[in-house]
């Protein structure tokens, strides 16, 4: 088998599982204990204005017919409308609008980790024992332990008391970079994302940035929400990072290459480095995982008007088509990943999908 | 997820849909009354001027020899109905506080607290005091800002602008900002004002009102507001399917009682409210009985004016916006602000109309930033980027308010400097009009029982424990803001309190129960069903432990608040916990609820509309 072939292979395997997760939501909003008319109507609704909305929604069809309905809206992203949230408001409209908060963040909580965990953990394992390894690894360790909550809240303690110089912390947040306390930003809130306009080079639109500040207020306000959501993944990837270089630079084409006499620098970079990323791939791939549970939180606590945010309230409102549109969105995001995953596999490794 | 510091947003959030639904859930229920039975009179919604009991009428002046507390309960709510004119007044002052005694002896409602509202702000502001009906009746117009053009202030989530949608406090915050009604409570002082009106006239009998206007006011887009736009809109809150308040406009005792005609299916036959346009500045409507709360009513925000044809989601009119337009991107009232901006979740933004017919405001705009979480929420006040604000219970030091009372209850003073603050703010603590409570269905429970329960029952310490002293313990249903009778009649009622005020009188809850035969050898089991609330749920935990060993034995249940809506309509509760809250000040709105005829959950929620009490079933005056 060709690793194309494998590749494809792959990528068939995610049509069954997209289907299971489908028919999952179907029966949790069919059959689950939450009746969508009462939580539509509210609880006290005439019986005739029950029996009028349940034939307007469907639920007098037969269940196949509403099965296939319902797999036939949502493939082709017709959600239909929010029950409680946002009530009455279309749900894909309401999902792209937040969706482009949600990105911002997501893009820093994987861009900060993987210029930190990697590199730290590459350090780490290059001169392993040393006081810098250790360093490095407890703090991962310690890191990695402090769960998301805990530490949105203590960010959030800490940042707000360095308002007016500081005190004891001995740095102003505040008029750190562009300067939030002469503008009335907070520190929590979503990110306005205008600072990118789009112009036309040879009919083609292409984006461009128009306003640097804006841009840089947006990377200040998204900064310690985006560490926070990715510390953990920063953890993980420093450690296995660690791990993998330890393997690497003691395997047996090291030792021949460094009998030929190549300088430790090309051995470093050419050789160790790139076989190091094989098992760090899976690791940065599946963050997004963690991204999407985790925003949930972090975006609620940083007042971030993301997916995240409008997901939690669904659910603790019962809107049952939202949290399972964005359930299913968040499925397609995570197979995409994985995909991407394997694309990854096969560029990188060659030995993918070679018989043994 | 397990997420302790989010507990407390998440259990704001839940408390304030719930309340969103008891609200709503009332008014829905009081539509569904009138569409489907227009004239059978079995929530005092017909015609005749009668009370609506048809069945008991020529009995209730009797005094058999075993009268119950329900049958004095329902003897007064009757005499209340059927005396409605301003007279009448003492009389139904009397008979509200009866069927509060009434309530009270036979235990069939625990109040357990009223809501305290504690709101904070900066020396720089200067804003009026608000009053217990809550800060959502506040216009901003007469609030200023020391160094600033704007308002800045944070809200909750909402998502519509459109008056007869509106049943939740966020939206109104902004509502008031932008329409006006013919009367209101400036400042959300239970005292009514004139607002659009400029004077009234009542018929002899009670029921045609005659309202003058003013001439001088205008909408935001210029145009002079006139009789025709008062009768549009208050059309809308019948006619238009996105109305969730029509039972405020065509009910009684709850709501106005405008005469209207519906059609086999129930609903209101188009342009058949007797609402008259007379000239440009005259309107005059028809009620269907006398109503002695008219100006109360029609201070509530379903009742607020907007331009004859703006949105066309009635007969005759195809709308200069659409509906979806009107509720999230557009507004045309006569309010003191016209709205800038409004992206839901994020935030609104409201900017000064200049030629406001009143005080035109001081600030150039107000702008809420929508939070939901506590902690971005206390970070946003922290950051003075919230001028006034409420503080969350982890940051709150009960040491640091340096407060007195006022001539109207309030408390007023300074808070701070303390904690995270380090500057002293000014604040203002109002006991607000509603009231969380346990109920008890009669049928299923037992009156020695119940009356343990209330001697057991230490609120004070629930308050303290739960809300850290953030609350104030209920000995009434009606809250002392409204006491028909005033602060001294409130007292009195106090000390007439035959359970336990402020302790736990366990040998009291003894005594009682012996002497109706109830041993711990013998116990009674009961169930107390809470919905997801930490201070009921406390509450139980607490209640369970102190009356264990007298010979009650009770067992705790949550469920979510549907299913004990659901539950309590279907009459398959013991012991269960809610909350009302007052869309407006006035005490039959709310007392409708513990008229025993009322709470008869068989016939829920078609036809009765009461807490879910059973107490009928007590009634002896009534031939079963």
């Amino acid at each position: 088998m060709s690793r194309w072939e494998y590749f494809v292979k792959r990528l068939l395997l995610t049509v069954p599982v997209l289907f299971s997760v489908l028919t999952f939501l179907f029966i949790m909003l069919r059959a689950g204990p939450i009746d969508p008319v009462a939580a539509r109507l509210g609880p006290q609704a005439g019986a005739a204005d029950r029996a009028q909305l349940r034939e307007r929604l469907g639920l007098n069809d037969p269940l196949w017919e509403q099965y296939v309905d319902f797999i036939t809206d949502f493939l082709t992203f017709n959600f239909g409308q929010s029950w409680v949230v946002q009530a009455e408001r279309d749900i894909l409209d309401i999902a792209v609008g937040a969706a482009p908060a949600t990105l911002w963040l997501g893009f820093w909580a994987i861009l900060l980790p993987l210029f930190i965990g990697i590199p730290l953990g590459f350090y780490a394992g290059l001169n392993p024992n040393t006081l810098g390894d250790y360093t490095a690894s407890l703090g991962g360790i310690i890191w990695q332990a402090l769960p998301n909550f805990w530490l949105c809240v203590i960010a959030l303690a800490v940042l707000r008391r360095t308002r007016n110089d500081g005190g004891l912390f001995g740095f102003d947040w505040y008029t750190l970079g562009p300067d939030f306390a002469a503008r009335d930003i907070s520190i929590t809130g979503t990110p306005r994302l205008e600072w990118i306009s789009t112009t036309d080079v040879l009919m083609l639109p292409v984006p461009y940035i128009n306003d640097w500040t804006a841009l840089a207020i947006d990377i200040k306000l998204i900064l310690p929400p985006a560490i926070i959501l990715g510390s953990a993944s920063m953890a993980a990837e420093l450690r296995i990072g660690r791990t993998a270089m330890l393997e690497t630079v003691n395997s047996k084409f090291v030792e021949t290459a460094k009998a030929k006499g190549l300088s430790s620098r090309v051995i470093v970079w050419k050789h160790i480095f790139r076989n190091a990323l094989i098992p760090l791939l899976p690791v940065i791939t599946s963050e997004a995982f963690l991204l999407i549970g985790g925003s949930v939180i972090v975006e609620q606590i940083f007042n971030i008007n993301g997916l995240g945010r409008i997901f939690f309230q669904a659910l603790t409102q019962g809107d049952l088509p939202m949290a399972g549109a964005l359930l299913f969105l968040f499925t397609v995001i995570i197979l995409g990943l994985n995909i991407l995953q394997d694309f990854l596999y096969t560029v990188i490794d060659p030995r993918v999908g070679y018989d043994q | 997820m397990p997420d302790p510091t989010n507990g407390e947003a998440v259990e704001s959030t839940k408390r304030r849909r719930l309340l969103g639904l008891l609200g709503g859930g009332a008014a829905v229920s009081l539509a569904g009354c009138s569409d489907q039975e227009p004239s059978d009179g079995s929530d005092g919604n017909d015609t005749d001027g009668e009370d609506g009991s048809d069945g008991m009428d020529g009995e209730d002046g009797e005094d058999e020899p075993q009268r119950t507390n329900a049958d004095k309960a329902q003897a007064a709510w009757e005499s209340a109905v059927d005396n409605p004119l301003p007279e009448d007044e003492e009389l139904r002052q009397e008979a509200y506080i009866e069927m509060e005694e009434a309530a009270r002896d036979d235990a069939v409602l625990i109040p357990l607290y009223h809501g305290l509202t504690e709101l904070f702000w900066y020396d720089y502001v200067d804003v009026p005091l608000t009053g217990a009906l809550g800060k959502h009746w506040q216009q901003l117009n007469t609030t200023t800002v020391e160094g600033q053009s704007e308002l800045n202030l944070i809200n909750s989530t909402f998502d519509e602008l459109d008056p007869i949608m509106s049943t939740d406090t966020a939206s109104s915050i902004v509502i008031t900002q932008l329409y006006e009604n013919l009367t209101a409570f400036p400042n959300g002082v239970p005292e009514i004002e004139n607002q659009l009106l400029e004077e009234y006239e009542v018929s002899e009998d009670g029921t045609t009102w005659t309202f003058t206007l003013r001439d001088d006011v205008q909408f935001h887009d210029g145009t002079e507001m006139t009789a025709q736009d008062v009768k549009y809109s208050w059309r809308r809150t019948v006619e238009s399917e996105n109305s969730e308040r029509a039972g405020f406009t065509l009910n009684q005792p709850v709501g106005l009682g405008i005469d209207a005609e519906t059609d086999d299916e129930g609903n209101v036959v188009p342009d058949s409210l007797a609402v008259e346009v007379v000239d440009d500045q005259t309107i005059e409507i028809q009620l269907v009985g006398p109503n002695p709360d008219v100006l109360d009513v029609i201070a509530y925000s379903s009742f607020s004016v907007i331009p004859e044809g703006y949105v066309g989601d009635i007969e005759g009119y195809d709308g200069e916006v659409t509906h979806q337009e009107f509720s999230t991107e557009v507004a045309n009232g006569t309010g003191p602000f016209e709205l800038g901006e409004f992206n839901v979740d994020e935030d609104v933004t409201v900017v000064r109309n200049d030629d406001y017919y009143g005080e035109v405001a001081s600030v150039d705009a107000v702008n809420w930033e929508i939070i939901e979480d506590s902690q971005a929420a206390w970070t946003y006040a922290l950051e003075q980027n919230a001028d006034r604000f409420e503080m969350p219970t982890f940051a709150y030091e009960a040491d640091a308010i340096d407060a007195e009372s006022d001539d109207r209850g309030r408390q007023v003073g300074t808070y701070g400097p303390a904690g995270e603050l380090n500057e002293e703010v000014n604040y203002l603590g109002i006991s607000e009009i509603s009231t969380y409570y346990f109920g008890f269905n009669v049928s299923n429970t037992q009156q020695a029982a119940r009356q343990a329960i209330a001697y057991v029952m230490n609120k004070e310490q629930i308050i303290q424990e739960v809300f850290a002293g953030r609350g104030t313990a209920a000995y009434s249903f009606l809250p002392p803001a409204i006491w028909p009778t005033g602060n001294d009649g409130y007292n009195s009622f106090l000390d007439e309190y035959p359970y336990s005020l402020g302790e736990s009188d366990i040998e009291g809850a003894q005594s009682v129960l012996q002497e109706a035969g109830i041993t711990p050898d013998d116990p009674v089991e009961m169930t107390l069903t809470t919905y997801e609330a930490e201070v009921f749920q406390t509450a139980g935990e607490l209640i369970r432990d102190l009356i264990s060993g007298t010979g009650v034995n009770l067992s705790l249940e949550t469920s979510q608040f549907s299913v004990l809506q659901s539950r309590g309509e279907d009459g398959d509760l013991q012991m269960y916990s809610l909350g009302w809250i007052w869309s407006w000040p006035a005490v039959p709105y709310g007392m409708f609820q513990l008229e025993p005829l009322n709470t008869d959950t068989s016939t829920m929620p078609t036809e009765t509309n009461g807490f879910y009490l059973d107490w009928q079933t007590e009634l002896n005056e009534e031939a079963e």
